[in-house]
């Protein structure tokens, strides 16, 4: 049914980042409230399009009164309004935690830093809410530009690791343009549900295969996914840390959403695991993706380091989840998603408070955190447990759903790759737990007080998230179910 | 093959484009001539798509007068140059934030080689 | 510091030919509705007179000389078409759906007409604004010069 309220998603964080700057040039204190209260109001809004969605059905909008085929249209279902949600919260924790970061360490270059992350988080909601298939290139670029900026805002190292980013992203993008094209000339539509009515009669042609493929590469490009991550492990290293909770929660999740949408509401679950086999061979990467990234963090001193190729891996399980072919890996998948956005943005603000209070960048260091700050070791201890996959925490459900779906398809090389993942992850993990807690503490350790309160506030909320989350796994998995997966998969 | 270059050269002059604009970016260790590959690259996409829009006989589609009933053969496909136009400019900015941080870097570094600039930093 | 080219020849076709460019822009942006033109490139056009100028005389002959200002200037740009994008939308229609405003004495396509040409020219000034500031960042003089990126 047509609504204002997706309308209202684009235009309240687009406001603000305008906004931002034409008022903060006359007072630079003005810029934090704004963008705090413009995400609060987001994430109200976007609750309520949940709700909204779940309840009566999807909400569609039309941009200049111009009908689909024709037109543009933004929809929120049951998958839509369930990632902006998580998006617009996820953000706001992460903008909360950053404010005494970018006093320290981005102090003259605060308008700017506010500004392009509101502009960030309204491309990724339009990226999310779009149903038109040149919106989300659009959309993909301003974001992407958005975090180009915003990764080497901190001039040293993070400009070369910057300039890498956008060479890699700008390919990405590219071909999934050239993608975009090749679907347009086999069917002349660009709106996601036109094409996916005109695409079984074309389906054999060579044109669409190859529009596919190019869509896919591009797409796996932006997301990191295993050999094409290269630029993943440096812009998750330097980027200036009141911005790596942000990039790494939410940033590399939407290009993945983008090929859920094109892999399964376009073209249909049955299409791409029997006519086009593409499930098959992102199956095998996303096992590989996952088994690799785990090895290769393990040999990794920098904290941010090592959860950049931790990174690696989970976008590799997500990968296996999706291309299972069934509903409950598809389940499982969409879950783990949920949980590991809660999961990096507190392991990345964790990493930003250790070094904002007691410069600790390495593993080794990180035990300074032990004596006086509660607050971020308990943060650091949930996380990395949810990381690993123990019970209670989300990350373990989303795991255990994943198991079972690769059970269900029978497919035992997935749950070889997911339980190998988990042994590697424990692994480092449980090393970086001993260094932390199981080492005697030095005496002429420097006295630390613990961190302001918007970090503590929000690597509380976090961790209260993760548990929250996996506590109440059954009902996030049957809103999954019921609203989200479409009748007949 | 041999009909392919007889009766679509253009479709050869966007692959040896996109191809050319991405054996520059990977292979030159100059920056600046990296971002050049990176446009050529986008501008042979852009190409691919005015390609699609043309038709044989046919015209610009500007209306002239709304009264005559307009057969589609008539006019050239203006879809494609309109999401181009889209693309231009995301193609600009993007050119616009990259020679910012190309000249962050020369500042930086006071060189525009890669290698050294990779030297400098170990 | 750009200084101000020192031949005759540039200095005078620098003279005659901005305003023929400036005058070149307004007719681009005003037929974007009946012909090929719009904001996009009506805004480069004008940054292209003003970079001219600059440099051909120097920055004393631009006509926004901070960079800060250029910004403002651009966000302003902005403002108005998305503001103009955004009154539908409070009102319970689309966004950018001006043809359903409640403007008396005017039919629909009128209103489209004159939404279209506001939202054009808040486009063109964004852009404008934004093309010089990027001439400003790039020619590391302007005011912000080492001030975003230490």
């Amino acid at each position: 049914m047509t609504s204002n309220l997706p309308g209202f998603l684009f235009a309240i964080p687009f406001f603000a980042a305008i906004v931002i700057p034409v008022v903060g040039f006359t007072n630079q204190k003005f810029c934090r409230p704004i963008a705090l209260g413009a995400l609060v109001f987001l994430s109200i809004v976007s609750v309520i399009g949940l709700s909204e969605a779940v309840s009566h059905g999807p909400l569609s909008h039309e941009f200049g009164g111009w009908a689909p085929p024709i037109g543009i249209e933004w929809v929120v279902d049951g998958l839509s309004g369930l990632l902006m949600v998580a998006i617009s919260i996820v953000s706001l924790i992460a903008l909360v935690h950053a404010g005494p970061l970018v006093e320290k360490e981005l102090s003259d270059r605060v308008i700017p830093f506010y500004s392009l992350s509101l502009l960030l988080i309204a491309a990724l909601g339009g990226m999310v809410l779009t149903g038109d298939l040149f919106n989300l290139f659009v959309f993909l670029e301003i974001g992407s530009l958005a975090s180009y900026v915003l990764v080497g805002v901190a001039g040293g190292r993070s400009l070369h690791s910057a300039f890498r980013y956008l060479i890699l992203g700008t390919i990405g993008a590219s071909l999934y343009l050239l993608g975009v094209g090749y679907f347009y000339a086999e069917t002349g539509t660009l709106n996601m549900a036109d094409l996916a009515q005109r695409l079984p009669e074309v389906i054999d042609s060579r044109a669409v295969l190859t529009g596919l493929l190019f869509i896919v590469l591009g797409l796996a490009i932006k997301m990191g996914l295993f050999p094409l991550h290269g630029w993943l492990p440096d812009a998750y290293t330097y980027a200036p840390d009141s911005f790596t909770p942000l990039l790494t929660s939410v940033v590399t999740k939407v290009p993945l959403y983008a090929f859920v949408r094109i892999a399964f509401w376009i073209f249909g679950m049955t299409t791409v695991s029997t006519q086009i086999p593409i499930l098959v061979v992102l199956g095998w990467v996303g096992a590989v993706a996952a088994i690799v990234g785990a090895y290769l963090a393990i040999w990794q001193e920098n904290f941010k380091r090592m959860l950049a190729y931790s990174s690696v891996s989970s976008m590799g399980l997500f990968m296996l989840g999706f291309s299972l072919g069934t509903e409950t890996g598809f389940a499982g998948g969409l879950f783990y998603v949920l949980a590991d956005t809660l999961m990096k943005a507190a392991l990345f603000g964790v990493a930003g408070a250790a070094i904002y209070q007691c410069g600790a960048s390495t593993v080794t260091d990180l035990v300074r955190l032990r004596r006086n700050m509660p607050w971020v070791s308990t943060a650091l201890l949930i996380s990395a447990l949810s990381m690993v996959g123990i019970p209670p925490t989300a990350g373990f459900f989303g795991k255990w759903h994943l198991v079972v779906g690769a059970l269900e398809a029978e497919k035992y090389f997935a749950v070889t790759a997911i339980l190998v993942s988990s042994m590697l992850t424990a692994l480092y993990f449980f090393r970086m737990f001993q260094r932390v807690w199981a080492e005697p503490l030095q005496l002429v350790e420097p006295h630390v007080l613990e961190t302001p309160f918007p970090i503590r506030i929000s690597l509380g909320v976090l961790t209260f998230g993760i548990m929250a989350l996996g506590l109440g796994s059954d009902l996030v998995m049957g809103l999954i179910f019921e609203s989200v997966i479409p009748k007949g998969f | 093959m041999a009909d392919i270059l007889l009766y679509r050269p253009h479709f050869v002059a966007f692959i040896i484009l996109f191809l050319l604009g991405m054996y520059i970016m990977v292979v030159n260790p100059n920056l600046v001539k990296k971002l050049i590959g990176m446009y050529l690259m986008q501008t042979s996409i852009i190409l691919f798509f005015i390609i699609l829009a043309v038709k044989k006989d046919s015209t610009i589609p500007i209306l002239l007068d709304s009264a005559t009933a307009l057969p589609p053969e008539a006019y050239a496909n203006p879809l494609p140059h309109v999401l181009m136009l889209t693309a231009i400019v995301v193609g600009v900015s993007t050119l616009g934030v990259s020679l910012a941080m190309v000249i962050a870097l020369y500042r930086q570094y006071s060189t525009l080689e890669e290698d050294e600039i990779l030297g400098k930093m170990k | 510091m750009i200084r101000p080219h020192d031949s005759v020849i540039v200095h005078t076709l620098a003279r005659v030919f901005t305003p023929i460019i400036q005058l070149f822009a307004l007719y681009v942006l005003v037929h974007g509705h009946h012909s090929p033109g719009g904001g996009f490139q009506a805004g480069t056009l004008f940054a292209a007179s003003v970079i001219l100028s600059i440099l051909a005389f120097g920055i004393q002959g631009s006509l926004i000389v901070l960079e800060r200002r250029a910004i403002i200037l651009g966000g302003i740009g902005i403002l108005l078409y998305a503001g103009i994008g955004l009154l539908p939308l409070i009102l319970g229609e689309e966004f950018l759906n001006y043809g359903e405003l409640p403007i008396p004495g005017m039919e629909a396509s009128a209103r489209r007409h004159w939404g279209i040409l506001g939202i054009e020219i808040g486009v063109t000034i964004a852009v404008a604004a934004t093309a010089v500031s990027i001439f400003y960042s790039l020619s590391g003089r302007g005011e912000g010069e080492g001030k975003y990126y230490g």
